[in-house]
């Protein structure tokens, strides 16, 4: 298992190496010059300032050289200065990092409480009142856009009833619940029509009969034998939404002026603010090779079938 | 209302009830029928807290301040030897007097003495130029630094060869004398600037990051602890200020996502969280009708101007009855009405309204009303036959799409031209106007740093503003359309050699008249008009300055 674990970490540096030199090559590719506009605005810079940015920054070197110095400085912790400010990207993306995770998790969790929960009591009542008004609701907000949610909570929460500010202090708790409910609805709505499924699937498993027939008590049938058996798909899922989630959500973050990794992608995406773009992409590989790692881990121990090596 | 942990976490709970049920619930606007009062001259009340939202700027340390929020903001912390109102009129602010020798090679500013910056450190000559010197050294890359450019000794400094201001002198605390390297009768405008603010002894260099973050200044407010990046902003009104004080207590500043900002100030307006807020297009109209009643919407033409800049020196715009054929068959009252629902004045200048004395409505003759035939005769003379490959470029998430799509589509229409529209990012759209294949059309605006009609004249058009690298062939001025005139050169010559104002701005008016109504090099389109939301119920002698941002300093409760 420890070795396992290592391999997997080991492969991970490569595949960081891989994404970096691939975003390289793609940023390179990019026509126009990333220092060559004034950052705010829509101006061409002096042309002596460019000559000394390009020098500072070494945009004047062929670019493997440019990939080299950058990988050398990244081992260190170090990954430049961006183009506009001039600021460290570690410091400018830390913030950014934490409001993201916060957002990520708090989604998650309205994800598991409300879309698991939801999803086996379905399972359990199935053909009742409930599960057809679970069905009913969560078919309709799969099919809703994101934006629309957003724009809808932020504007009669914040706007008309004016319960929570519109632009507040990120470190309120309140400031989360808007936009945590606008992340997590639909996905909470995908988690319990995919718990219902594989639930109801389980429990027409023959083991599930057995052990019914077999006497053991309902509690334990349940907790013990359908719900470890069932919550595999779930997490599977999850662990991928986890990772989009750590990415970044670009359109509840504009929606409701959340400033995480999403909106500073977008942002340096148009501003061609490279370092800044390979620094949050870099990012999201690590995130999603790690909690692919943390995934097949739980696989392991939720399902004993299932071997490391 | 201050919610408690407890009754937040209600709220919680409540809300997503609600979420459902309270979707029928039209908009309920507050309507208490308090007039709002217009007086300016009502006795200033102090105190208050004034809030309102910017996106990030890219600097608030004067070496580096340059789009108009970092503006606000420097402008707020700092003050130099001028300012300027609304209608670009110059006037001095620590300066006591501003004059030129004769051949105005050489200006000297009186200063006045006794102020302090907020740390109670004086501000005489030297602070001045140590801000100056800072701000044009190498190693400060600044972006607006070349506002310093004709001072003596400016292209040392640059290429690092220089560690001093040699144009730059303080013959005693109270005096800065400059040296010009390019005599410039106008060098005083560029002073309201904040390049040119005074900075503190220990500023340091431009790289010092603590100052960026948190500049001692000798303005109406100063900082309530450092700039917190992407979230706040905090001022406060400096009581040791040496020129008329502020009567804000404060200035909350949110900062705003780039992509969206105007909508959330908008939001945030209507939530009552700010006291000044831009509208997203779309919702002018609506913003209009609920404010304007109340006197609280701002619309007004300001310093700037929209454009198409046509490649002068080859491809299909090389004649100037090519560029009058394009200009007559743009509808631009349409496009206004249309697109822009009456929100932006159409344009028959290049010099905007905003210059009061400048201003000659008309001076394009092509720009006044769509006519059809005249497009199809000046197009046949110049050889634009229909079917006539043209490229129109633009910036793409700038929100000019839309308009676009109808200039095309009227060239098109009336022209039979097969008009290529390009939308990619700036970045992009900027090197290939810059470069040597350049042909057609480009969407382009532009804004007065200082206020004098020269500033659109001479960067935009003037021959030494095409600033070709001879390598590559590329062009690092702004006059990237290639305009060169030399008829036009000369006059602007004269104007900044011109110690009368009024001369001056005749001069330019000639140089207008050449580059514009004779040879159309720029096709203006409409004004820069601004719209905002301002909560003059709250608020007395809120207005807007020159760079569009709510004039701080002089704003009071009521």
């Amino acid at each position: 298992m420890g070795r396992y674990v290592l391999r997997r970490l080991g492969q991970m540096v490569i595949v960081l190496l891989g994404a970096t030199l691939i975003l390289f090559a793609c940023l390179f590719v990019i026509p126009g010059d990333p220092v060559g506009s004034l950052g705010g605005s829509e101006r061409a810079r002096d042309p002596a300032v460019v000559k000394q940015l390009r020098e500072q920054y070494g945009l004047d070197k062929p670019l493997i050289v440019q990939y080299g110095t950058y990988v050398g400085k990244l081992v260190q912790g170090d990954m430049g200065e961006d183009y506009t400010q001039r600021r460290q990207v570690t410091e400018i993306l830390m913030p950014k990092l934490i409001n993201t995770s916060k957002l990520a998790v708090a989604a998650m969790a309205i994800d598991v409480l409300l879309g698991a929960a939801v999803g086996i009591l379905a399972a359990l009542k199935r053909y009742s009142l409930l599960d057809t008004v679970v069905t009913l609701i969560t078919t309709l907000l799969v099919g809703f856009p994101t934006f629309v949610i957003g724009m809808l909570m932020l504007n009669l929460f914040a706007v008309q009833l004016k319960w929570v500010p519109v632009i507040g202090d990120p470190s309120d708790p309140v400031q989360l619940i808007l936009p945590a409910f606008t992340l997590a609805i639909i996905d909470a709505a995908l988690v319990a029509r995919l718990m219902r499924g594989t639930m109801l699937e389980v429990l027409r498993a023959d083991y599930v009969k057995t052990a019914i027939a077999k006497g053991v008590p309902k509690r334990q049938v349940l907790l013990k034998h359908v719900m470890r058996n069932s919550v595999i798909p779930v997490v599977t899922y999850l662990g991928i939404s986890f990772g989009g989630l750590m990415g970044g959500a670009i359109i509840t973050e504009t929606i409701f002026n959340w400033d995480g990794i999403g909106m500073a992608m977008s942002t340096a995406i148009q501003q061609q603010n490279n370092p800044v773009v390979v620094a949050v992409a870099t990012w999201t590989v690590a995130i999603f090779v790690v909690l692919n790692l943390v995934v097949d881990l739980l696989y392991a121990m939720l399902d004993p079938r299932i071997r490391l090596s | 209302m201050r919610l408690t942990k407890a009754m937040r976490w209600t709220v919680v709970a409540a809300s997503t009830v609600l979420a459902v049920a309270a979707c029928s619930n039209g908009g309920s606007t507050s309507s208490n029928g308090a007039k709002p009062s217009q007086n300016n001259n009502a006795p200033a009340k102090d105190g208050g807290t004034f809030r309102l939202g910017i996106v990030e700027p890219t600097a608030i340390d004067p070496y580096n301040t340059q789009e108009s929020e970092g503006t606000l903001v420097t402008q707020a912390l700092f003050t130099g030897l001028t300012s300027v109102d609304a209608d670009g009129k110059l006037s001095n602010a620590l300066a006591e007097s501003r004059t030129p020798n004769d051949d105005c090679s050489q200006w000297t500013f009186k200063i006045k003495s006794g102020t302090t910056f907020s740390n109670g450190e004086a501000v005489d000559a030297e602070s001045f130029i140590r801000g100056w010197t800072r701000a044009a050294a190498k190693d400060a890359a600044s972006d607006v630094a070349y506002h310093m450019a004709e001072i003596d000794g400016f292209d040392k400094l640059q290429d690092g060869s220089a560690t001093t201001f040699s144009g730059l002198t303080a013959p005693d605390p109270n005096t800065l004398v400059v040296k010009l390297a390019i005599k410039d009768c106008e060098f005083d405008l560029r002073t309201f600037h904040t390049v040119f603010s005074p900075v503190t002894k220990d500023a340091g260099p431009a790289t010092n990051k603590t100052y960026n973050d948190q500049p001692i200044g000798n303005g109406p407010f100063k900082l309530d602890g450092p700039w917190q990046h992407n979230s706040k902003i905090t001022l406060v009104r400096n009581d040791s200020y040496g020129l008329t004080k502020a009567h804000l207590d404060k200035v909350e500043i949110s900062i705003l996502n780039s992509a969206n900002a105007d909508q959330l100030e908008y939001q945030g307006f209507q939530a009552g969280q700010f006291d000044w807020a831009r509208m997203p297009t779309e919702q002018l109209g609506a913003a209009k009708a609920v404010y304007e009643p109340k006197g609280e919407f701002l619309n007004w033409d300001a310093n700037g101007m929209n454009y198409i800049l046509p490649i002068t020196f080859n491809g299909p715009l090389k004649s100037k009855e090519a560029r009058e054929a394009v200009s007559y068959a743009i509808d631009r009252d349409a496009i206004v009405a249309g697109v822009f629902k009456g929100f932006r004045n159409k344009a028959t200048t290049l010099v905007p309204p905003a210059f009061k004395d400048a201003y000659q409505p008309g001076v394009c003759t092509s720009c006044g009303k769509q006519d059809k035939d005249k497009a199809k005769e000046l197009a046949a003379k110049a050889g634009l036959t229909p079917g006539t490959k043209l490229y129109f470029g633009y910036n793409t998430g700038g929100g000019h799409d839309a308009w676009v799509q109808a200039v095309a589509q009227q060239l098109k229409e009336v022209l039979g031209l097969d008009v290529q529209i390009d939308g990619i990012p700036f970045k992009e759209l900027l090197k290939k106007e810059q470069g040597p294949d350049a042909t057609g059309l480009y969407r382009a605006a532009w804004g007065a740093d200082y206020p004098t009609p020269g500033n659109f004249l001479n960067p935009l058009l003037s021959t030494s503003a095409i600033n070709e690298d001879p390598a590559t062939h590329e062009v690092q001025g702004d006059n990237r359309g290639r305009y060169s005139n030399p008829a036009f050169d000369a006059l602007l010559q004269k104007a900044t050699a011109s110690k009368d104002q009024a001369e001056r701005t005749k001069l330019y008016q000639q140089a207008e008249k050449l580059a514009i109504g004779d040879d159309l090099a720029l096709i203006p389109l409409w004004n820069r008009t601004q719209q905002r939301v301002a909560n003059t119920e709250k608020w007395v002698n809120l207005s807007y300055d020159f760079n569009e941002n709510p004039t701080l300093s002089k704003v009071s409760q009521k």
